[in-house]
C-alpha cells in the first residue's frame, strides 16, 4: 500500500518550473510571434505530460467566451498600424490592434494550459515537493487546503440553490434583475456555510498536532531523478533562450 | 496512578450573560474504560467533548468552569499539539476532518505532525486503517467515499496518533452494520489496550460496548437508568454546538 516514495511520473516540483517558465514567457512577450510557438510548445508539453488540455477547455467553455471578448474589445480599443476594418472612414479594427487581442487570447491560452500540468501532480506530491524546497509546510499546506475548498464552496453553492428551488423558486422564470437578487441572497447562506466547514477543519487540523514541532517528517519522500532533470534543464534553457533573443541589441 | 481523563466541577455558558448549558459534571474515564454519555439533542454533549478535549477554552471561545485534567495536567495549561499526542477526538462531520486527496496521506497527516518517524508512519496507516476495516481504501480519494467510509477514514486519521484517551462524538451515525461492528471491535481492542475511551452516543444499539452509560440532560450528567421509554429526544431550543 503506502510506498516510501512516488515513482513513475515525473516530480511536480520539474513540472512547476516547466509551468512557472511558460507562464513567465507568456507574462513577459506579448508579440502573436513569439507567444503562438510558445503556445505550441506549452501543448506539446501538456499532452506529453499527459495533461488533460482538451478537457480541461471543454469545462472553461463559458470562460472561454469571456477571453475571446477581451481579445475582440483589446482590437476594437487598441490604435496604431495599418486599418484594416473601416466604418465610415473610421477604423474599427488595426494591425496592432488585432496583434493586442491575439496576444491576449494566447497568453490566457498558455497560462491555463500549463496550470492544467500541475493538475496531473497528486496536490499531496505538490505540497511534499514544496516543502522539500524548504518552503514552509503552513505555506505548503495553505495551498493544498485552498484547492480543497474550492469543490467546497461549489458544493455549497449548489446545495443552496437546490434548497432554494425545492421552495418553489423557479430561477429560469424569473426576470434578469429578480434573478440577480435571488443569486445575491445565495451569498448569505453560502458564506456561512464555508466559514462553518473553515471552523470545524481548523479544529480537526489542531487536534492531530499540527504545528506540533518546527519541523515535521513525512511518510513519502519525493526523488529527483535523470528525466525530472533533463524537464527542468529544458526548462530553464528556453526561459533563457527567450530572454536571450528578446533583449539582445538588434532588431527581433 | 493518575486517570487518564478527569473532569471536576466542568461548567459551560455561551456567554457571561447565558445560562450555563451544563455545570457541576463530575467525570473521570479510567485506562480499560468505554465511558458513554447519551442525551438529547441540543443537550450539550458536543460542547462536552469539546470541553473535554481542551478545545474548549483553548481554540474556541465561551466561559469554563472548573477544570478538565489530561492524565493530571489541567488542558488550560498545554497546547492543542501536547493534547494531540494524548488525546484524540472524532468529530460528527467527518467530512469537514478530510482534506487530501488519498486515504492513506489523510492517515498519515497526524503522525508527521509529531515528527513520527517514517517507518513507524507506515505501519500506523496500515494499522489504522485495518483496525476499521478501511486497509483496501488506502489509495482512494476520501472525498469520494460513503460518509460511512468518511467517518471511517476520519476515526483511522485520529487511531493514527495512538492517542491514551479516544472521545467519539457520535462517530457511529453514518455507519450501517458492518461498519458499527469494525467500530465496536476497534472500542474493545482500545479498551483491552488499557486505553480511555469516551463515546458519546445516541443510539441505543451501541452502547453495549460501554462500561458505564451517563446521561447530560437539564445542564447535569448523571447516570443513565437505561429507561429509553421516557427519554427526552431534544431540548426545546437547545443549541449545543
Amino acid at each position: 500500500m503506502t510506498t516510501p516514495f512516488v515513482k513513475g511520473d515525473y516530480d511536480p516540483r520539474s513540472k512547476l518550473v516547466l509551468v512557472l517558465g511558460l507562464s513567465s514567457l507568456a507574462v513577459v512577450f506579448d508579440y502573436p510571434r513569439i507567444l503562438l510557438p510558445l503556445a505550441l510548445a506549452t501543448v506539446l508539453c501538456a499532452l506529453y505530460l499527459r495533461s488533460g488540455v482538451l478537457g480541461s477547455l471543454v469545462r472553461m467553455r463559458r470562460l472561454l467566451w469571456v477571453f475571446l471578448a477581451m481579445g475582440i474589445i483589446q482590437s476594437v480599443f487598441t490604435r496604431g498600424g495599418q486599418p484594416l476594418v473601416e466604418l465610415a472612414g473610421v477604423a474599427l479594427v488595426t494591425t496592432t490592434g488585432l496583434e493586442r487581442g491575439v496576444s491576449i487570447i494566447l497568453r490566457i491560452f498558455i497560462i491555463l494550459v500549463s496550470a492544467g500540468i500541475m493538475t496531473t501532480s497528486n496536490p499531496r506530491d505538490i505540497i511534499q515537493g514544496l516543502y522539500q524546497w524548504r518552503i514552509p509546510y503552513e505555506l505548503a499546506f495553505m495551498v493544498a487546503v485552498a484547492v480543497r475548498f474550492l469543490p467546497l464552496m461549489r458544493e455549497e453553492a449548489e446545495d443552496t440553490l437546490t434548497a432554494l428551488q425545492l421552495r418553489g423558486v423557479r430561477l429560469e422564470e424569473l426576470p434578469l434583475r429578480t434573478r440577480i437578487r435571488t443569486y445575491g441572497y445565495l451569498l448569505t447562506p453560502l458564506i456561512a456555510g464555508v466559514l462553518a466547514r473553515a471552523r470545524q477543519m481548523s479544529l480537526s487540523v489542531e487536534m492531530r498536532g499540527f504545528r506540533a514541532y518546527p519541523r515535521r517528517t513525512s511518510h513519502r519522500t519525493l526523488v529527483l531523478d535523470g528525466r525530472d532533470y533533463l524537464l527542468m534543464i529544458i526548462a530553464l534553457l528556453l526561459v533563457s533562450g527567450a530572454f536571450v533573443a528578446h533583449f539582445r541589441p538588434g532588431p527581433l | 496512578m493518575t486517570i487518564p481523563l478527569r473532569a471536576r466541577n466542568l461548567g459551560y455558558s455561551f456567554a457571561e450573560h447565558l445560562s450555563p448549558l451544563f455545570s457541576g459534571v463530575d467525570l473521570g474515564v479510567e485506562r480499560g474504560e468505554v465511558v458513554a454519555i447519551v442525551g438529547p439533542s441540543g443537550s450539550g454533549k458536543t460542547t462536552l467533548c469539546h470541553c473535554l478535549s481542551g478545545i474548549i477554552p483553548l481554540i474556541r471561545g465561551g466561559v469554563m468552569e472548573g477544570e478538565v485534567l489530561l492524565d493530571g495536567t489541567p488542558t488550560r495549561a498545554l497546547r492543542p499539539p501536547e493534547i494531540a499526542q494524548k488525546l484524540g477526538i472524532v468529530f460528527q462531520d467527518p467530512e469537514a476532518g478530510l482534506f487530501f486527496p488519498v486515504v492513506e496521506d489523510e492517515v498519515a497527516f497526524g503522525p508527521e505532525n509529531l515528527c513520527v518517524a517514517p517507518v513507524e508512519i507506515h505501519r500506523r496507516v496500515g494499522a489504522s486503517l485495518a483496525a476499521v476495516g478501511m486497509d483496501a481504501f488506502a489509495e482512494r480519494n476520501p472525498h469520494r467515499l460513503s460518509g460511512g467510509e468518511k467517518q471511517l477514514v476520519a476515526t483511522a486519521a485520529v487511531l493514527s496518533l495512538q492517542p491514551d484517551v479516544l472521545i467519539l462524538d457520535e462517530a457511529m451515525s453514518q455507519l450501517d452494520d458492518r461498519g458499527r461492528d469494525m467500530m465496536k471491535d476497534m472500542i474493545r481492542a482500545m479498551r483491552d489496550r488499557g486505553k480511555a475511551v469516551l463515546l458519546v452516543e445516541h443510539d441505543p444499539e451501541n452502547l453495549d460496548v460501554a462500561d458505564r452509560v451517563l446521561m447530560l440532560h437539564d445542564g447535569e450528567l448523571a447516570t443513565f437508568d437505561g429507561n429509553w421509554d421516557g427519554f427526552p429526544r431534544s431540548v426545546p431550543g437547545g443549541s449545543a454546538r
